[in-house]
């Protein structure tokens, strides 16, 4: 049986992004059926129900996530929608804001009625021009047609939704810097507890969620929660996009159920291998913040759980492939640099760790590495993972250890040869 | 960036593991229903509720080490350095963020604890400059006290370390040291929480993260300096100090702070006789943790002033006039005043500036010789603000009041005024004021006056036109007690020598009463301060002993 699009199904049609194309093929159907008879409870439970996990990275439960809200309803409450897609080899979220604004727009709309909000707050990454500018035409449509604002389709229900750009800050991706550059100050990440369903933004219970995720409730909202969870593997439901970069033959967005393997999506969806005759040498399945999977180890099938199992991550589902011509100590150095530079410099691990990593690698790959070094790089990289704020440290500390790890020998080829075998086209 | 952590707990407090889960070990004790008991390092402890880990690990005497904590800010919890251990708790846990919860057991001592530690160290180090032997802060240092008890001597750093601007001055007394900064953001918390003036923030981000002021905004505010005294590392450094002394040679002396009428108290750092700094020290009923950089200043009028350096009498030649002659003409010329004009026509001007001490030596020797009429200036300045500082910057005022001289009232000091200027009152003794200087006392007023003596540390215009000056001691030369703005008393100290013929003015005051008739035998202000406690119920009960280092409120307070 073909699979039937969901998350992708309008994205090639003409002018996807205008309200009257996503009217034609059954937009907003799913919330004039809520708004019609649906408690804000009962749709909260169908999400429950749905068991659809978070795709923003850490795949949490979105019906749970949602009901830890308080019960009381003495401060307003917000849904704040993580836009900020920042992960390297994560490009999913901005197929969606650009060629699909209002399935995204109808799950925010969906969301906030579900957990009772009257403001939603879109902070969209300050390099996406054109979708920001997209998602706010795709809102004013929405308010001329009496999907935002007051009243919306005589329900009673009153939602007003605002775009925020951020400024250019991969850490602002992460929930509560993203808060705290929403409510105009320094993207630094918070302590938790609290968390933002408690004390979130502007002090008030926030519900934050990933573009992708929010996408996926007009679906549950429209055919159930049982419908929803025959997709995908149990406890991993539903639709996916996954991000496939690197070298292979036909990079981009794919949508698949949740547990497709990742050779199938690869070799039958993604064409294979850019050429033909460098084999695939390692993978990272979830964004580069995951562990890095060899190839020996890529049969694996692309869900939360499985990944787990196989020792990373779905993350953000931005799969990187490697071939054969890849020098790790490169890529590593590659990644390592990013995430100094992105690091916000709140606390000691990350803010050292990260500027440290980039050194020793830098060393490493221009031929003067010591041979310690890439025990060094391990030991740093436990150093800094579990002792930080936020999972910033976990995202630098997870490549770094894993690199090293899987790949220890051309690591320490490097420093006896004290030059990268590759010939260093990495170093700039 | 994905969160790798997915099991976000529920929301509010974090749940507490159940007392009953507690493996074995001393049970808890029981506690009030404000109260939670847990076990730190195997031993049962009870704090109140809203307690940190690292404040109940305090109660135990455990130290867990910590740079950004500090109990009078808001928690940062960046550095990282006091991560322990809790039981059901995955990952270490910030001591500082992290509420003691009823069962709860915390391990600070476990190896992996340690590991943590150590590996927090060498974080922080590998962008220091260990500098060290020209830092002002060497021997009061975190960094160094820290890596000394939890590093590991050595670093695996061989790369190049970040730089950043060196001695920037920041603020009109303090500069700051970009390398030597651990980001802890101590300084931007209290200018933000404390004193609300936000001159600081962080700027850049990962390694390149820094302490910037904003632009036209410098450190200026009136308690800047205490970003200086919580500044866990030499990064901030108060300029009035910067290599003047290795802080290892100096000795503190806890006293209080005599510029307002709060009565901060204070730390006097002395060495090789002489104050090098003033420090906050710390009494919740009074200051906080805080002073403010006017009462960083207090000793210095004590070593840079004009001092009375010796007793000057009428026809004294350039050596000055023996202390007995002086005080001899001292009486000689306020008698033959009053024998001459009658009693009505000798007045005395006290100051609210003296000790407690001083104003009892005052009243007993001015009851001696007949002088009634006292007038307590006041020294007022701009308003009260909302932290510490007062408009009253007498430290004494309320203690006046106590021993009977009444508040300060620039109304008697005016009336006083006039009625020199008219030739009502003929002869004046001036304590610790200076009425010609401070203006209120004209020069053509001072010139009809057949006789003025005056008691003062240093060369004022009053003591300049006196027959008789005598040189008392100055701040940090003598000690007493000091009534705050809220009725506290509270004790100044010694901390180093008198200038060379000073006194403390209760002295002088004794010598100048027995030329009276008044028998006064007491040898040191501990003495006088019990006759004073003796005397005025406000301090019934009180000795210098029982004040201590932190006082007491007075009787009716």
């Amino acid at each position: 049986m073909a699979q039937e699009l969901l998350l992708t199904r309008n994205i090639h049609r003409e002018r996807s992004e205008t309200i009257d194309v996503y009217l034609r093929h059954g937009g907003y159907e799913a919330l004039r059926k809520v708004l019609k008879g649906t408690t804000p409870e009962a749709l909260l439970n169908e999400v429950k129900a749905s068991e659809l996990r978070g795709r923003g990275g850490a795949g949490f439960p979105a019906g749970m996530k949602w009901s830890f809200l308080p019960k009381t309803k003495d401060k307003p409450r917000y849904l704040c929608v993580n836009a900020d897609e920042s992960e390297p080899g994560t490009f999913k979220d901005r197929l969606l804001i650009e060629k699909d604004p209002h399935l995204v727009l109808e799950g925010i709309i969906l969301a906030s009625y579900a957990i009772e909000c009257h403001t939603a707050f879109f902070y969209i990454r300050g390099e996406f021009h054109r979708g920001a500018r997209t998602f706010e035409k795709a809102i004013a449509e929405a308010y001329q047609k009496g999907f935002l604002g007051k009243n919306i389709l005589g329900s009673g229900y009153d939602l007003d939704v605002l775009v925020y750009r951020g400024a250019g800050a991969y850490i602002c991706g992460e929930e509560t810097a993203l808060l705290e550059s929403l409510e105009g100050k320094r993207g630094l990440p918070r302590l938790k507890p609290p968390f933002p369903a408690v004390v979130g933004l502007y002090g008030c219970p926030t519900i934050i969620n990933n573009v992708e995720t929010l996408a996926n409730v007009p679906y549950i909202a429209e055919r159930g929660a049982a419908w929803f969870a025959s997709i995908g593997r149990p406890k991993n439901t539903g639709p996916k996009l996954f991000c496939l970069s690197g070298h292979v033959r036909k990079p981009g967005v794919y949508e698949a159920p949740l547990g497709i393997p990742l050779l199938e999506l690869l070799n039958d969806r993604a064409g294979g291998m850019l050429h033909p005759d460098r084999p695939l040498k390692a993978c990272v399945p979830g964004g580069s913040s995951m562990k890095i999977l060899p190839a020996s180890r890529c049969d694996v099938l692309l869900d939360f759980d499985s990944l787990a199992a196989a020792g990373t991550s779905l993350g953000s589902a931005g799969g990187m492939v490697m071939d054969s011509s890849t020098c790790m100590v490169g890529a590593l150095l590659n990644l390592a640099e990013f995430y100094a530079h992105e690091s916000c410099g709140q606390c000691t691990p990350c803010r050292e760790g990260t500027g440290w990593f980039v050194q020793v690698l830098r060393r490493l790959e221009t031929g003067q590495g010591r041979p310690e070094d890439p025990d060094l790089l391990i030991d740093v990289a436990r150093k800094v993972e579990g002792n930080t704020i936020c999972p910033f440290g976990e995202a630098v500390a997870w490549p770094v250890g894993s690199y090293v790890a899987e790949f220890r020998s051309e690591f320490d080829d490097h420093v006896t040869r004290k030059a990268c075998p590759f010939g260093a086209a990495s170093v700039r | 960036m994905p969160d790798p952590n997915p099991p976000a707990p529920p929301p509010g407090p974090a749940p507490a593991p159940q007392a009953a889960a507690a493996p074995a070990g001393p049970a808890l004790p029981p506690c009030g229903p404000d109260e939670v008991a847990l076990l730190i390092d195997g031993r049962p402890v009870v704090v109140k509720k809203g307690t940190n880990v690292l404040q109940a690990a305090a109660g135990l005497g455990v130290e867990v080490p910590h740079y950004c904590y500090h109990p009078g800010l808001s928690v940062a919890g960046n550095c990282r350095m006091c991560l322990v251990e809790i039981e059901k708790m995955p990952k270490l846990q910030i001591g500082c963020a992290t509420i003691a919860a009823q069962g709860m057991v915390v391990k600070t001592t476990t190896p992996r604890v340690g590991t943590t530690r150590a590996a927090m160290m060498e974080f922080l180090l590998i962008n220091h400059p260990l500098d060290c032997p020209i830092c002002d802060q060497a021997g009061e240092c975190r960094l160094q006290q820290y890596s000394a008890e939890y590093g590991k001597g050595q670093s695996r750093f061989v790369d190049e370390k970040v730089h950043h601007d060196k001695r920037v001055p920041i603020g009109e007394r303090i500069v700051f040291d970009g390398e030597r900064c651990i980001k802890c953001t101590r300084c931007v918390r209290f200018c933000e929480e404390v004193t609300g003036t936000r001159e600081l923030t962080l700027v850049d981000r990962g390694g390149h993260a820094i302490i910037d002021t904003f632009p036209g905004k410098p450190l200026d505010n009136a308690y800047s300096g205490n970003t200086v005294d919580i500044c866990p590392v030499g990064a901030l450094t108060w300029k009035p100090f910067r290599f003047q002394a290795r802080v290892w040679f100096l000795k503190n002396v806890p006293s209080i702070c005599t510029g307002c009428a709060r009565g901060c108290n204070v730390d006097l750092a002395t060495y090789d006789h002489k104050v090098h700094r003033i420090t906050p020290r710390q009494n919740a009923d009074v200051n906080g943790w805080w002073m403010c950089d006017y009462g960083r200043q207090t000793h210095l009028p004590a070593q840079e002033g004009k001092r009375l350096e010796r007793a000057a009498g009428a026809g004294a030649g350039s050596a000055g006039t023996a202390a007995g002659d002086a005080l001899d003409q001292a009486a000689a010329i306020l008698q033959a005043a009053a024998s001459r004009h009658g009693k009505g026509s000798v007045a005395a001007v006290v100051s609210a500036r003296l000790s407690i001490e001083d104003l009892h030596a005052a009243r007993t020797t001015l009851a001696a010789a007949g002088i009634e009429r006292v007038a307590v200036p006041p020294h007022d300045e701009g308003a009260d603000d909302a932290l510490l500082i007062r408009r009253d910057r007498t430290p004494n005022a309320r203690g006046a009041a106590l021993v009977g001289f009444g508040a300060p009232a620039a109304a008697t000091a005016a009336a006083l005024a006039g009625d020199i200027a008219t030739g009502r009152v003929k002869a004046l003794l001036v304590i610790g004021e200076d009425p010609a200087g401070d203006g209120w006392l004209p020069a053509s007023a001072l010139q009809n006056l057949e006789a003025l003596v005056v008691i003062d540390a240093f060369r004022t215009a009053t003591a300049e036109a006196a027959q008789v000056s005598l040189p008392s001691t100055a701040y940090g030369e003598s000690e007493g007690v000091f009534v705050n703005c809220t009725g506290r008393a509270q004790r100044t100290r010694a901390a180093v020598r008198p200038q060379a013929a000073a006194d403390p003015v209760w002295a002088i005051l004794r010598e100048l009463g027995r030329r009276f008739g008044a028998a006064s035998s007491w040898t040191s202000a501990a003495q006088v301060f019990e006759e004073a406690a003796r005397t005025y119920p406000a301090f019934a009960g009180m000795t210098h002993r029982a004040l201590g280092e932190i006082g007491a409120p007075v009787r009716g307070e």
